[in-house]
């Protein structure tokens, strides 16, 4: 039972993911979608952005002009699914990291540095392999697995070079030995959906990079930790990815625009229904 | 129904399913190109852009 909602589907390009979601949507009666392309959205500040939507969800591609526009909606006073304050913590590696450590959660260890000296500093001092990654980005581009001082030095002092000033902090984590396959799970609002191992031969487990998905079974542990993470950067519909280590699990990321197109079969979970159940509960001032 | 067009790189014939939404993207499955759809109507299909540095999860 949906009564007349309308949900406001927030977008640029539509992917996999986004396609299986309107396919969802469109299966439900009395939900009304509002496609809204965010390359066409122009905001007032004084009134932030309006919609006659019961409910924004948002599905970018670009994480900032989400960040954006989510808080332009909320401005407005349309309830958001992520809330931007999820945006803005999951969108930054190093605000993800600390959420997770201030709520107690098994994480990589992790060092923040700003300039190539110190940088290569703390590489030294963590031990080799680290991995370096930039503090906003995703689809596994861009980091890169240092494991000597020469390759230390070289790619600090490209990333110095040539990179924006988002390089210039350098997010230094430490290397898991993964054996070649993380773990990501779906978290929406209080449950843990389904989760899938993503395998690969390369250290890089994106899916997007051609890493594999297969099921992983929702052990209490892995539900436990992904509950935990989601709440830890503020609850909704989140992607949490893991790895296994001798003292349990490790959180690495959060991820608040999901992508969840290769993980429906493997897991035999409907995961967009899961996603589109939540909106509409949101909507409708259940959760 | 679905809508003939071409791919907008290697001019293949591409046929669109009925429920083809604007902005969706696909690959040409004769020289994998990525493309998006940018109308309906009339069916246009242009390249996709470009991954920006800030784009996905």
């Amino acid at each position: 039972m949906t009564g007349n909602l309308t949900i406001g589907f927030l977008h640029s390009l539509i992917r996999k993911d986004e396609k299986l979601l309107l396919t969802e949507l469109d299966r439900r009666r009395g939900a009304r979608v509002e496609m809204i392309d965010d390359r066409q959205l122009i905001a007032e500040l004084n009134t932030g952005l309006t919609s006659g939507a019961d409910v924004v969800l948002e599905r970018c591609i670009s994480h900032y002009r989400a960040l954006h526009a989510l808080r332009l909606y909320e401005a407005g006073g349309t309830l958001c699914v992520n809330r931007p304050e999820v945006a803005e913590v999951c969108g930054s590696k190093f605000e993800t990291s600390l959420r997770l450590k201030q709520h107690g959660l098994a994480q990589p260890r992790v060092r923040i540095a700003f300039t190539e000296k110190s940088a290569l500093e703390a590489i030294e001092e963590m031990g080799y392999p680290v991995v370096l990654k930039p503090a906003v980005g995703s689809w596994g581009r861009l980091i890169a697995k240092i494991s000597n001082r020469e390759a230390a030095e070289a790619v600090l002092e490209h990333k110095t070079t040539l990179g924006t000033y988002h390089h210039s902090v350098f997010y230094i984590q430490e290397y898991i030995e993964k054996k070649g396959r993380d773990i990501r799970s779906f978290v929406v609002g209080d449950k843990c959906v389904a989760a899938v191992y993503r395998s690969s031969e390369h250290w890089i487990t994106n899916t997007a990079r051609g890493a594999v998905a297969s099921n992983c079974p929702v052990t209490p542990e892995l539900e436990e930790v992904s509950l935990k993470a989601a709440a830890a950067v503020g609850g909704g519909v989140l992607a949490v990815d893991l790895f296994e280590s001798p003292g349990g699990l490790l959180v690495n990321e959060v991820n608040y625009t999901m992508e969840f197109k290769n993980s429906v079969e493997p897991t035999g979970v409907n995961i967009p229904a899961e996603i589109v159940d939540y909106v509409i509960a949101v909507a409708g001032g259940r959760s | 129904m679905s809508l003939d067009v071409a791919c907008v790189i290697c001019d293949a014939p591409i046929s669109l399913p009925a429920d083809t939404v604007e902005d969706e993207l696909l690959e040409c499955p004769e020289c994998g190109s990525e493309l998006v759809v940018a109308s309906l109507t009339p069916p246009l299909l242009e390249e996709a852009p470009q991954t920006e540095e800030d784009w996905g999860e």
